[in-house]
């Protein structure tokens, strides 16, 4: 359903992977708030997310992200300054420093060093700032690529698995983190059972529609939902969970 | 002038810096630069002629070196543009120009390539490089050939960013060499960079206007590239007007190049440098050094051939144009390179202008020969020439000296008085 306040308003939009319908030219809205976005193919998901983020072009339909349509050449300029886009897997970084890495995303942001700290800061990785992402365990691993990804603070974040690798635990430590990145952050994962819990709205890429999951079905309680604190445009919004400390491995 | 002060404040410097250090290891390109560098010295040094080096040869090897470390550069940077497009969501989602990622990227292969052909040039240069004698001509070649890879690194970086699949690097690379390999020889395009021409005889000289039409092609053509990408991406029509200019410079360097017609050098004026003892010898002034086993090697020659009509009175190093000749005493012949036994095939070359043989000498011609040579003279068969001592032998050529021209010595009829 489109509505006024919709944060991504597709008309007709669909989108290929090949010769193959990832979904259907089809007409919807994505409101804002935390997002999900389930279906079974990974390729699917990250196909439409990446065409959602303005990564890719649609194969048909009008696609408006944050009210510009992605069609006009200085709207989409505009535009892709105010999104964020963590992709499944960076393996190029993986030699890298977290601040390395984060440095890298703020030049290409023109964001200054105290920027790189402070988001640092914010997602707890002060500690494992020196250590190479490639060697951080998974839900670090998330946290630094979410800093890479939102070192600029943007409106609107499409994040693709960030929860697939972690751990019930991990899983909701990051959740609150996520809805704080920006007013609307939109999240894939394989099944909606993963995103029910945590997310204000879900929605299933199945037999390439998109549909609206759940409605009928009242979702469980989401343990860490109180958690969250409600998004705040233009902030960094942390749950403090406790400390991490991560020291090197010394040889004796 | 704030701008500029701006730009080089250290702090801004420490992050292009940090940039730049992540997108060199990113794409392994540290390792390139001596890679590239290796590949080029080796390639060079295949093309430096034998036993010497001029600044011709050297320039001539950097520029050939480059038909091998080009297509290398090419498959990193198809390498570089592909792995590049996985950074799409840090470098296209930005605040920055999106040309501002394809220029970073492409400025340092273009720094990584240039520092390898440079180093690998210097490797090849490094003898010739005291002497001093670096002209702009050469600098020229040096040009030709940094712009050649240049425009391998700007093809092969577009390759890869438009095709973000390994094949694209494959096909790159295959593409690249295909392009020195399959041009037909003799035709005019073996001039198009990377020249395919071999090393030029050493008394020409590179023709600057060929280079400076190579240099025109090879970078008019990766500006073109480069231009026409950054309009597609930026969508600013005044890069239009720059794709246009380039691809005019390189349409002018086509047409310089054709109507070179495959020639890439001219006759130049060498002043020889000569050597006049036991007898004048005078070689190209790169191959000085040879003088000292050249005199050596003709002097028994020369010595043999004074009293007959054809003394030696000066011995003289020709181009390869010309042939080798014995006109009023001066001798011509060849010396390409300074190879292992140089001196001998000199004299070999100048003894066999000296009797006009139809076919190889056979019986007392070819002892005759082999004794003007300073070879071992043939035993067989047995004449009284063999027995002769040197004084004899000398007083009987100088008689029979007609009949060894003309190539027809069979029997020893005019005893020489015994010495």
């Amino acid at each position: 359903m489109i509505v006024e306040t919709s944060a991504v308003v597709a008309r007709g939009l669909g989108v290929r992977h090949g010769a193959r319908w990832v979904l259907r030219p089809s007409s919807f809205g994505l409101p804002g708030g935390l997002v999900g976005i389930a279906g079974p193919d990974r390729s699917d998901r990250s196909d439409l997310l990446a065409t959602l983020a303005t990564l890719r072009r649609p194969h048909a339909g009008r696609l408006e992200v944050l009210g510009l349509d992605v069609r006009t050449r200085a709207a989409l300029r505009r535009l892709r300054t105010r999104i964020g886009f963590l992709p499944a897997r960076a393996r190029w970084a993986a030699g890298f420093t977290v601040h390395d890495l984060v440095s890298y995303a703020a030049y290409y942001q023109r964001r200054s060093p105290s920027t790189v700290r402070d988001v640092l800061t914010a997602l707890e990785l002060d500690d494992a700032a020196a250590w190479p992402y490639g060697e951080l365990p998974a839900d670090l691993r998330v946290r630094a690529g979410l800093a890479a990804a939102c070192v600029h603070r943007p409106e609107i974040a499409f994040l693709e698995e960030p929860l697939t690798l972690l751990g019930e635990a991990a899983r909701a430590d990051l959740v609150p983190l996520l809805a704080g990145l920006a007013p609307t952050v939109v999240v894939t994962a394989p099944a909606a059972e993963w995103l029910i819990p945590w997310c204000d709205h879900v929605y299933v890429l199945e037999r390439t529609r998109l549909v609206p999951a759940g409605e009928a079905a009242a979702p469980p309680a989401p343990p860490a939902r109180e958690r969250r604190p409600e998004p705040r445009h233009g902030h960094w919004h942390l749950v403090r969970g406790p400390q991490r400390r991560l020291r090197r491995a010394t040889v004796p | 002038m704030p701008g500029l002060a701006r730009a080089v404040r250290p702090a801004r410097i420490a992050r292009v810096a940090r940039v730049v250090r992540v997108d060199a290891r990113r794409g392994s390109l540290l390792t390139a630069v001596p890679l590239l560098a290796l590949l080029g010295a080796v390639a060079g040094w295949r093309e430096l002629p034998e036993g010497f080096r001029d600044w011709d040869s050297v320039v001539g090897a950097a520029e050939a070196s480059v038909r091998w470390s080009g297509p290398t550069a090419a498959g990193l940077a198809a390498w570089t543009g592909m792995s590049g497009r996985h950074l799409d969501y840090l470098r296209a989602l930005t605040a920055r120009s999106p040309a501002a990622a394809p220029l970073h990227d492409l400025a340092l292969l273009s720094a990584v390539a240039l520092t390898g052909y440079l180093a690998g040039a210097l490797v090849v240069a490094a003898p010739v490089l005291p002497g001093g004698g670096f002209r702009e001509t050469h600098l020229l070649g040096v040009l030709a050939g940094a712009g050649t890879l240049a425009l391998y690194v700007a093809a092969g970086y577009l390759a890869g960013l438009s095709w973000a699949h390994p094949l694209a690097v494959a096909l790159t690379v295959a593409a690249a060499a295909a392009w020195v390999a399959l041009r037909p020889e003799g035709s005019w395009t073996v001039l198009l960079p990377p020249s395919l021409t071999g090393p030029a005889d050493l008394f020409d000289a590179p023709r600057a206007g060929v280079l400076a039409a190579q240099l025109c092609w090879a970078a008019g053509l990766a500006a073109a590239l480069v231009l026409g990408h950054l309009a597609w991406i930026t969508r600013r029509r005044l890069l239009l007007g720059g794709v246009l200019l380039a691809l005019s410079a390189t349409a002018l360097g086509t047409a310089r190049i054709h109507a070179a017609d495959g020639v890439a050098s001219h006759p130049s004026q060498v002043k020889r440098v000569c050597r006049h003892w036991p007898v004048s010898v005078c070689v190209h002034p790169s191959l000085a050094a040879a003088l000292p086993s050249l005199s050596a090697a003709v002097a028994p020659l020369a010595a043999r051939l004074s009293g007959t009509p054809d003394a030696i009175v000066r011995i003289e190093q020709r181009s390869g144009r010309e042939p080798a000749s014995f006109d009023a005493g001066t001798v011509g012949f060849h010396l390409p390179d300074l190879s292992p036994g140089y001196a001998r095939r000199a004299v070999h070359e100048i003894e066999s202008t000296l009797a006009r043989c139809p076919a190889p000498p056979t019986g007392l011609q070819a002892q005759v020969s082999a004794w003007l040579r300073d070879d071992p003279v043939p035993h067989l068969p047995d004449t009284p020439f063999t027995r002769w001592s040197e004084t004899q032998r000398r007083a009987w050529l100088a008689l029979r000296y007609a009949e060894f021209r003309s190539c027809s010595l069979v029997s020893v009829r005019h005893r020489p008085r015994p010495a």
